[in-house]
């Protein structure tokens, strides 16, 4: 304070005094960098005269008073004080390390990271670039508190699944995706182009109304800076991919002898008389999964001139699968183009536009589930005949010789858009965002036999062919009003409107008998005309919205916020009576480091409390309330199929959207300087009006009949309690070395409060046959794993008979070495009401631990992310006595003492291929998920050829999982009911990858 | 410059102000296209009658559950599969060992319901919409519906009904489960309405006939012992109808003898539809004769299948030698083997029998898969020979019996079954009915009836495990009575 009042005395004085007058000029460079800085804003303190700097960062001041303050403010950059004494004074701009002014989009509006009082995560373009995500969703996981990203599967251009602080409903749990202010999806966007994403966790996001209960997720995509030569960067990859794992089965020999040992147990004669010569036998997942490649190109022009800014970008990423190249492989092609023109000082206009292409292959899941199962004692191409195993077993190399499956996308989205101020402190803002996106597919199904009467046989080759158009128009107009009263009570007020229409037209058709059996003539045009099984289809949807918000935000000297918003939102697809809600949220915080007792604090720098309470929607749920004669009713008469009209899905007048009550309570605290940041936040979400698909009515209501369908209820409630922390600590800064390291971690707790009828819903399935494993049931987490619960084999006769009978289970006989289950509601019988909780498929916690620094020329990262407390259901084994089987049959029970977990072998009815805790597993798992290390090239040798910045590196995703899960990939899963379960998933690639960026 | 900025500020107050005040108010929601039919607003024309009428035939499709389950659930036969834990509902169900909690039984109430509702919609707007003939499409219609009802009794005896039309959400906790004399009163009410409405000839091969109608109300009249109207009906369908038994028994079973002349009424399969264990009852295929073949199977005239429902030695024992039945009836799988070098493999409770009549025959290259569940066979639901015999039948146990006739319809089932009159039967009284109730089971074995012939004439102690006074009739599932919240109670004994 003393140090202020001398610096106001010696200004004044010294103005008092001289009273001379300066022409200023001087440079602005980035500290670390050294490179000029174009269009930063300098200004004399106190007044509005002043300049920005030019193209070199160059700027002049004439006429400047001596001993006045220059301000030089750059985003970004924490701004910076001169005292003008001289006429040349060059700056140096700093980054601003803690981001506090680091300007924040919350929706409709923005906001200085220091003064938001909704809880917020924020991944930058650094990370991305790090991570070199295929879906910039990807780059979420592990990086971001409270936000898990769970892949549907591993297969190339598979849909990546995010979760904002855990799974709430049984319906969708995707969060809306925001880009540059357009309804988009992460997936068609090159992660390149993307300069930050914001996510919006709690109740701030309810200025989305009945669109933000599942989170909200702001992409931000690059634009050029004014008075800016262009820029031009080149980066590229390529990259090896493999497997992360493979499963160890069992060969040829000893499968022969498992199998042996199985028939002797049931007292048949043994299928291998001579397992000398068998040897290890074929191995299928060897030839099914390969190494494949990688490989992206992304180029771009960014700069602007006095009134423009611009971005332009091109990128193609292709990508082979690590199963079955030629069968699974994706391609994306992106263009962009962000334009910003300032037609006048008060209004801006901009266009942003993405044009992306898809090209993707696929396979049936099967593939790998029949790559494990498939006996190692047949040849790499031999059918499986004479069904030894089963009818629906068949050789996986052949399937997938038999597998045409081809989806092609073009998509263009963006917006555009126009900003007037006309007066100070008032923005008017009219969009209209757009996305357009046309599909088309292309199935070819060839004749196939894999085997007398396999159910993977065809008789009659077929193509199915579809293309479906999506479109969406949103047309948003939003007033932002920023005034100061009375100095000190800042306020920002927000008044808007919506209005979105998404139509979905497609039309789908398949022919049967495609000539010479041949994907070069798998056209509709020549199969069959007259085949009955000819089939043409279509389907449409329009959407429609009508949204009214206004927000107010206020803050008193920046130290106590507040905000308060309300929406209403009206939507086409519910009945007329209930199709309107009102959703708000108030936000409150305090920012206790501008108090007077902790301003000059040396141990905090920075520390705010705040909290959220407000309610969201969740729109899902699509004409429910309508009954249409969309049923099957086909019969034959005269020898010949003839359809008729029957009602489709029984209709839920009553159906509504789901709400999420949200409460949030956090605190952002930075230390020593700003070294250390942390932000720790408390949370509460109740998810109120469940939608139910297929909730169960009675039989009478006629649901059963073919086409038929029970009705999507509002029908329960689930609650998520959870809490998480984000620290970040700055070890090292200086100008040769750096050195961050970070950590989050978030704990949830789900549960189901509420279910209608107070009874469950299930779901899922497992093996073939069995009760279904998933429940959503009141008191327990959405999806929990319902079955029976294993307490050891029985070693001994003496020990099956002190047992309660399991008789009852289905297999009537019950021997040593099978699995003992527990009499859980003890009533002296195992019956299937003795199931009970033996897991979940979502995590108690998730965590990341990430570091990245730099030491001269040199750059290294690495992120590690980790799921612990959730389980996996092994569901890849089919039970059919002559299928091969996992390894670990090998520790098999054998006698008395031998084993007391993996059961005997036996081809007897036994009840040990019950759904039970046998087949749960811990699916807890850290992987590091990236490793890299990059080399920039001296800038003196650059120079020379015009080159900026040279940049090489390498890295590796997913160079190591540890878990104790013994499937492919710990970390697929997705879903509430029916959630983490594993039939064979497609795993995650490992990749080696080089890279370079160049800048010119 | 000045003057575009105005210009261009109050277009955009313009625009802003017209969205909140006209464009944007929620009428703009109500301009949605659908393009979609609507349930309520249907029935205004022939064709709308004939398109709901297709689907109110179609749930007679999934009737090879209540087959399947019914042959399963009688002495006849085990139940059979890959394992003692495959279909367990449909094991239970042979063991007499089901309880409310059976997936299959919870099918079959549901299936049959649909069927039920189906053909109610068409009753609930008969009114709607006038043309020449809707009588007709009437008459199917309230035959349709008393077929389902009749089936829901059999299987679980008092069931809600709604003369008036479909069941809407509420109704399972209002209408109660009505008994059993009044579901057939309303059975014979809708049969009645057939019987006067439809003639002898139907329009299309497969749609039902007076014929049919007169049938399956003798056969109601028979399940009540009402046997002197059983037996008027019936007769009338032997005198007026047009039927004659095919003197080829092995033919009717074939594709070549669907729909012949002994056929009262078939329920129609193909197999030109792809099907899937997704939805069983939306096969256009009969489910239960893939179900039916034998495992792993590969030689001559049959495929393969899923081995269930094998017939037992007593009841292969019940066929007098010189029946040309049993060659028919009963595939003895290791003299085939042995006789044509077919391959097999064995499921769970293998007998060496399987049901001949609807295994899988081979197919047609056009025919779509999963083959296992597109078998075209048609279920002969009421073969003339069936007439025949609870014609006999009614006559024999009527109070005033005729047991002539009796003997008359029997012998021309017998001399069929074994190609002369050398063993025509010439018993009387209780006797006699002793040897129509074994004609029956042997005529009419794998075809679902025995279970319900047993229990109608109270011998179904027959069956080992059954609990008199209990298993005549199955669970109501205990999902349904949740359902309806206290308004349904359980069966007897469950």
């Amino acid at each position: 304070m003393r140090k202020m009042i001398a610096l106001l005395f010696f200004m004044f004085f010294g103005f008092g005094l001289t009273a001379q007058t300066l022409n200023v000029k001087g440079v602005v460079k980035d500290i670390n960098s050294g490179e000029t800085l174009p269009g930063v804003s300098v200004v004399i303190k106190g007044t509005t005269i002043g300049t920005e700097t030019d193209f070199d960062g160059i700027y002049n001041l004439s006429n400047v008073k001596k001993g006045s303050v220059l301000v030089f403010k750059y985003l970004g950059m924490k701004p910076k004080e001169a005292v003008v004494d001289s006429n040349e004074i060059n700056v140096f701009l700093e980054e601003s390390a803690e981001a506090l002014d680091e300007i924040i989009i919350v929706g409709y509006g923005s906001q200085k990271r220091k003064d938001v009082t909704g809880s917020v995560s924020i991944v930058g373009a650094e990370t991305l670039e790090a991570l070199k995500p295929i879906d910039a969703t990807t780059a979420l996981q592990g990086t971001t508190a409270g936000v898990a990203v769970n892949l549907s599967s591993g297969a190339p251009g598979a849909k990546v699944n995010i979760l904002i602080r855990g799974v709430s409903s049984n319906t969708s749990n995707q969060p809306l995706t925001i880009v540059d202010g357009y309804e988009g999806d992460l997936n068609s966007i090159n992660p390149n182009d993307i300069e930050s994403i914001t996510v919006l966790k709690d109740a701030q996001a309810a200025i989305y109304g009945i669109k933000g209960a599942n989170g909200v997720v702001l992409v931000t995509t690059k634009i050029g800076k004014k008075n800016k030569a262009p820029t031009v960067k080149y980066d590229t990859y390529a990259a090896i991919q493999q497997t992360t794992r493979r499963l160890d089965y069992l060969n040829a020999t000893e499968y022969a002898l498992v199998l042996n040992e199985a028939y002797a147990a049931s007292g048949q004669s043994l299928p291998f008389s001579d397992v000398s010569q068998l040897g290890v036998g074929s191995n299928f997942q060897d030839e099914l999964f390969n190494d494949a490649f990688l490989i992206n190109h992304n180029i771009s022009v960014s700069g602007g001139g006095e009134n423009s800014r611009y971005f332009i970008s091109a990128s193609r990423t292709e990508q082979d699968g690590i199963i079955a190249k030629e069968n699974s492989n994706f391609i994306r092609n992106n263009i962009k183009m962000n334009l910003g023109v300032d037609i006048s000082d008060k209004l801006n206009f901009s266009v942003i536009a993405n044009y992306f292409t898809t090209a993707s292959e696929g396979f049936a899941g099967s593939v790998l589930f029949n790559g494990l199962n498939y006996a190692p004692t047949f040849g790499l191409n031999e059918d499986d005949e004479n069904n030894f195993l089963g009818i629906e077993l068949i050789n996986p190399l052949n399937q997938l010789k038999n597998t045409y499956n081809k989806n092609n996308g073009t998509g263009l989205e963006g917006n555009f858009k126009l900003a007037y101020k006309p007066i100070e402190g008032l923005k008017i803002t009219s969009r209209v965002g757009y996305k357009i996106f046309n599909e088309k597919g292309r199935t070819f199904t060839p004749i196939q036999n894999y085997g007398n009467s396999k159910v993977f046989n065809i008789q009659q080759s077929s193509v199915y062919q579809f293309k479906a158009t999506s479109t969406r128009v949103v047309w948003e107009t939003f007033a932002n009003y920023d005034k100061t009263f009375a100095e000190d009570h800042n306020t920002t007020f927000t008044l808007g409107t919506s209005v979105q229409n998404d139509l979905f037209d497609g039309i789908y058709a398949s022919g049967i008998n495609v000539p010479n059996n041949s994907y070069d003539f798998a056209d509709l045009s020549l199969t069959d005309p007259q085949n009955e099984q000819r089939s043409l289809n279509s389907g449409f949807n329009d959407l429609r919205l009508i949204s009214y918000f206004s927000r107010l935000q206020y803050n008193y000297k920046g130290k106590y916020l507040f905000s308060g918003l309300v929406r209403r939102d009206a939507a086409s697809v519910f009945d007329k009576d209930l199709r309107v809600d009102y959703f708000w949220s108030a936000t409150t915080g305090w920012k206790v480091s501008d108090e007077d007792f902790l301003k000059d604090n040396k141990t905090i720098s920075f520390l705010k409390l705040r909290g959220s309470y407000g309610t969201l929607g969740n729109l899902v749920g699509n004409n429910l309330n309508r009954s249409f004669l969309n049923g099957e009713g086909t019969y034959v008469f005269d020898g010949a199929l003839v359809d008729g009209t029957a009602q489709g899905g029984l209709p839920n007048p009553l159906a509504q959207w789901e709400t999420a009550e949200k409460l949030d309570i956090g605190l952002d605290i930075n230390l020593f300087d700003d070294k250390v940041t942390i932000v720790a936040d408390y949370f509460e979400e109740s998810r109120k009006n469940l939608l139910i698909q297929n909730f169960p009515v009675s039989g009478i209501l006629g649901t059963a009949a073919p086409g038929g369908g029970n009705p999507t209820v509002n029908a329960g409630t689930s609650v998520n309690t959870g809490a998480e922390l984000a620290i970040n600590y700055t070890a090292i800064k200086t100008e040769d070395a750096s050195l961050n390291l970070s950590y989050n971690v978030t704990y949830v707790k789900n549960e189901v409060t509420n279910v209608r009828g107070g009874a469950f819903i299930e779901g899922g399935g497992f093996a073939i046959g069995n009760l279904p494993p998933s429940r959503m049931e009141v008191g327990q987490p959405i999806g929990y794993f319902y079955g029976l619960q294993t307490d050891g084999l029985f070693q001994t006769q003496a020990e099956v008979e002190a047992h309660p009978s399991q008789a009852a289970l289905g297999a009537v006989v019950t021997s040593p070495g099978d699995i003992r289950y527990k009499d859980i509601n003890n009533d002296g019988v195992i019956d299937i009401n003795d199931r009970t909780n033996i897991g979940k498929p979502q995590a108690d916690f998730f965590m990341g631990f990430n570091f990245s620094g730099t030491y001269k020329k040199w750059d290294f990262s690495a992120y590690l992310y980790s799921e612990l407390g959730k389980e996996i259901v092994r569901n890849y084994e089919r039970f059919l006595p002559n299928v091969n089987k996992p390894a670990y049959y090998l520790g098999r029970w054998t006698g008395e003492g031998t084993s007391n977990s993996i059961p005997r072998l036996t081809n007897d009815a036994t009840n040990n291929k019950l759904f039970s805790d046998f087949f749960v597993e811990d699916g807890s798992f850290l992987r590091l998920q990236n490793v890299q290390i990059g080399y920039n090239l001296a800038a003196d040798v650059l120079e020379k050829a015009g080159i900026s910045k040279l940049r090489l590196y390498t890295s590796i995703n997913n160079l190591f999982t540890i878990t104790d899960y013994s499937g492919y990939d710990p970390t697929i899963n997705g879903g509430a009911i029916g959630a983490g379960i594993d039939s064979g998933n497609y795993p995650s690639a490992r990749q080696f990858i080089l890279g370079l960026n160049v800048e010119f | 410059m000045k003057n575009i900025n105005k210009k261009i500020s109050i277009t955009i107050i313009i625009i802003a102000s017209l969205c909140i005040v006209n464009g944007c108010s929620d009428d703009y929601l109500d301009n949605t296209k659908v393009y979609a039919e609507d349930s309520e607003s249907f029935f205004n024309s022939e064709a709308d009658y004939y398109n709901a009428l297709v689907a109110a035939y179609d749930p007679l499709q999934s009737t090879f559950i209540n087959v399947l389950m019914g042959e399963i659930a009688s002495n006849n036969t085990l139940c059979g599969g890959e394992s003692a834990t495959d279909v367990q509902g449909y094991q239970q169900v042979d063991d007499m060992i089901h309880t409310p909690v059976n997936t299959q039984l919870q099918n079959l109430w549901s299936f049959m319901f649909g069927g039920v509702n189906r053909a109610a919609y068409i009753i609930e707007f008969e009114d709607k919409t006038d043309f020449a003939g809707k009588e007709v499409i009437i008459g199917e219609a309230r035959f349709l519906r008393a077929y389902y009802n009749f089936e829901l009794v059999k299987w679980f005896g008092a069931i809600p009904i709604k003369p008036e039309g479909r069941f809407v959400v509420g109704d399972e906790q209002t209408i109660p489960r009505s008994p059993v004399a009044d579901v057939y009163a309303l059975i014979e009410q809708d049969l009645e309405y057939a019987v006067a409405n439809l003639s002898y000839n139907a329009p299309q091969i497969g749609r039902v006939t007076k014929g049919a109608a007169e049938a399956l109300l003798g056969k109601v009249y028979l399940y009540q012992d009402k046997f002197t109207e059983s037996a008027t009906i019936l007769e009338s369908v032997i005198t007026n109808g047009s039927y004659s038994l095919e003197s080829d028994y092995n033919k009717i079973f074939e594709s070549q003898g669907e729909n012949g002349t002994g056929a009262v009424f078939e329920v129609q399969y193909t197999d030109v539809e792809g099907a899937g264990f997704g939805c069983l009852q939306c096969s256009e295929g009969n489910v239960a004769v893939g179900f039916q073949g034998v495992r792993g199977y590969d030689g001559d005239l049959f495929t393969s299948g899923f081995s269930f429902n094998v017939p037992t030695q007593e009841m292969v024992d019940q066929f007098e030698t010189g029946d040309n039945r049993k060659g028919v009836a009963i595939l003895d799988i290791e003299a085939w083997a042995t006789d044509t070098g077919a391959s097999y493999t064995t499921g769970y409770e293998h007998t060496g029998f399987f049901n001949r009549k609807y295994i899988p025959r081979k197919r047609s290259t056009e025919a779509a898969g999963d083959l296992n569940l597109t078998n075209p066979n048609n279920y002969r639901a009421i073969r003339y020979a069936d007439v025949l015999l609870m014609a006999a039948e009614a006559f024999n146990r009527s109070s005033s019996p005729d047991d002539a006739k009796a003997k008359m319809y029997l012998n021309k089932v017998r001399e069929r079954a074994f190609g002369n009159a050398d063993n025509n039967i010439t018993t009387t009284g209780t006797n006699l009915t002793a040897v129509i109730y074994k004609e029956r089971r042997v005529e009419l074995v794998g075809e679902g009836h025995h279970f319900f012939d047993l229990v109608r004439t109270g011998r179904g102690a027959n069956i080992s495990g059954f609990t008199t006074g209990k298993h005549e009739v199955f669970p109501i599932p205990l999902e349904e009575i949740q359902f309806s919240q206290g308004n349904w109670s359980q069966n007897q004994n469950y």
